[in-house]
């Protein structure tokens, strides 16, 4: 008996299940002291059942959309914007740290900038990369390219640099062409280090596709959000867009993680 | 051992000096004249600090001298590896853990263009020399230190190399290990007729292994001995227990200069 129960605790999703219960748990006990207070807006922390309904609810919120209907409706412009920024920044991510790896001299110039890029706050960052590109869509993927491009980069980077001294030296001694270092060691070495990246760079390219919306209104989530926040409509509108884009976000780092391990036999087993 | 063999390697005045933190000069090596035959199994034996590792690598065109100079069948170092001519084992493994065993041993013959077909082919015939037929699809991280050295050395025999050299090989592996491998590795050296450089700061493998240690002692590190082992070939394990290995043994041992090894 004491064995089963052992082997029970030690599933993987055992674990998982106990937090989603203590998080439910947590955040119940917030909801009941927050509407235990007086003069507080209907917008902070209300009852999971609460969103829930609004949820499942047949109500229209906007002219002909229930909320579940207006938050998928506007979703797919958001996402497609999101990744399709994601899939940029990955890629001049990858360019980047090679470009790094292969010059000192252009790490030292580079990498300061790209920091610096990353320190301003997405909100300053938009309007200058809207007078840059002169177009509002445009410059959203813009904008959800350049917070993925540098974990993906800092982290691709460090996978170079992780290939130790022996593996140089072996190369050396088989006079291998820096075409070979590339495509045999280094780029299969930092392969892990970028996936790494794709999982920190997903999440944020959501988040700030969201955030970008609300720049000017044409769809999408983040305008949906501000609506909501602005009690143009039911205020559930923006507890079930938090979840979606929660759900997007753990979501595509899964999706990132069965990619990597169809890519990576040798973790498969070991 | 004294027959007409051609000379493989001549070191001459060779020495390497770096530079301190400081900014002083440090003589890892000085003055090493140093004549190695074809085929030749030879150990360099001594001490850290003596400047052992130095000296193979100034040989392998890793270290580049600071005086004197190195000769292979009368090249400079660079020439012979540009041609393909060494082969080097590390004291790690330095296994590709993206790679299957067989792919492991495959890397080196596919930077230099082997076909396909060849290249499966010599590394099968490898795999089979240092015992790891049945782990070919495995993966570095799946097999045992002790295997993942074998990997390692038929990697570095996978291109045919005259020139074989080991830093080290088995100095990370369990005695057991370690006397098994001693075996396999004369057994293949034997049969595949390489001229095999072994670094190792054990006195009874370097005895064992090779037909002469060159003992290095250190501060400033320098060749202070070279001691013929003249023990019969092939050799198995149960030399050791006899009285003129322990007679070599201690001869090697009282031919360092500055103190002894520990």
């Amino acid at each position: 008996m004491k064995r089963k129960i052992k082997r029970i605790v030690e599933k993987p999703w055992f674990s998982s299940i106990i937090w989603i219960l203590i998080l439910i748990a947590l955040w119940e006990v917030g909801a009941v002291v927050v509407s235990n207070t007086k003069r507080v807006p209907e917008n902070i922390l209300p009852h999971l059942h609460q969103i829930l309904g609004a949820a499942l609810s047949g109500k229209t919120v906007t002219a002909d959309m229930t909320a579940t209907q207006a938050v998928l409706s506007s979703a797919g412009l958001t996402l497609f914007r999101a990744l399709l920024g994601f899939f940029l920044g990955a890629v001049i991510g990858f360019l980047f740290a090679l470009l790094m790896k292969l010059s000192g001299v252009i790490e030292k110039m580079l990498f300061p900038y790209l920091m610096l890029i990353q320190l301003i706050p997405v909100l300053g960052l938009a309007p200058i990369v809207l007078a840059i590109t002169g177009d509002i869509n445009v410059s959203r993927v813009v904008i959800a390219s350049i917070l993925s491009f540098y974990p993906v980069a800092t982290n691709t980077l460090a996978g170079f640099k992780s290939v130790e001294k022996e593996k140089y030296d072996l190369m050396f001694i088989y006079a291998a062409k820096p075409y070979y270092i590339y495509t045999k060691v280094l780029i299969p070495a930092a392969l892990p280090y970028f996936f790494t990246g794709l999982k920190i760079a997903a999440p944020m390219a959501v988040t700030a596709s969201i955030l970008v919306d609300t720049l000017q209104g044409d769809g999408g989530l983040g305008c949906l959000l501000s609506q909501s926040l602005k009690h143009a409509m039911s205020i559930y509108v923006f507890w079930l867009i938090v979840f979606f884009s929660a759900f997007v976000g753990i979501i595509i780092s899964k999706i990132i993680g069965w990619i990597e391990y169809g890519v990576s036999p040798w973790k498969r087993r070991a | 051992m004294s027959e007409a063999r051609e000379v493989e390697i001549k070191t001459r005045n060779l020495g390497v000096t770096f530079q301190d933190n400081e900014g002083n000069d440090v003589a890892a090596l000085t003055g090493v004249n140093l004549e190695i035959m074809k085929g030749e199994f030879i150990a360099l034996l001594g001490p850290s600090g003596c400047g052992k590792t130095t000296l193979l690598r100034s040989i392998a065109d890793l270290q580049k001298p600071t005086e004197g100079d190195v000769h292979i069948q009368g090249m400079t170092p660079k020439e012979v590896r540009l041609q393909k001519k060494f082969g080097f084992v590390f004291q790690q493994p330095v296994l590709f853990d993206w790679r299957t065993v067989k792919k492991n041993v495959e890397l080196p013959m596919e930077i230099m263009g082997y076909s396909k077909g060849e290249r499966s082919d010599r590394a099968d015939e490898m795999l089979e020399m240092v015992g790891l037929k049945d782990f070919a699809k495995h993966y570095p991280k799946q097999l045992s230190g002790g295997m993942q050295q074998r990997a390692n050395i038929a990697r570095a025999f996978g291109l045919d190399p005259d020139i074989l050299l080991m830093d080290e090989p088995f100095s990370a592996l369990d005695e057991f290990t370690k006397e098994k491998l001693h075996e396999d590795l004369l057994r293949i050296w034997r049969a595949t007729n390489k001229t095999i450089l072994f670094v190792t700061h054990n006195i009874q493998e370097g005895v064992f292994l090779s037909d002469r240690v060159c003992v290095l002692s250190p501060h400033p590190g320098r060749l202070s001995a070279i001691v013929d082992i003249d023990l019969q070939r092939p050799r198995s394990l149960e030399v050791k227990e006899t009285a003129h290995f322990n007679e070599l043994v201690a001869k090697v041992r009282g031919s360092f200069e500055g103190g002894s090894v520990s």
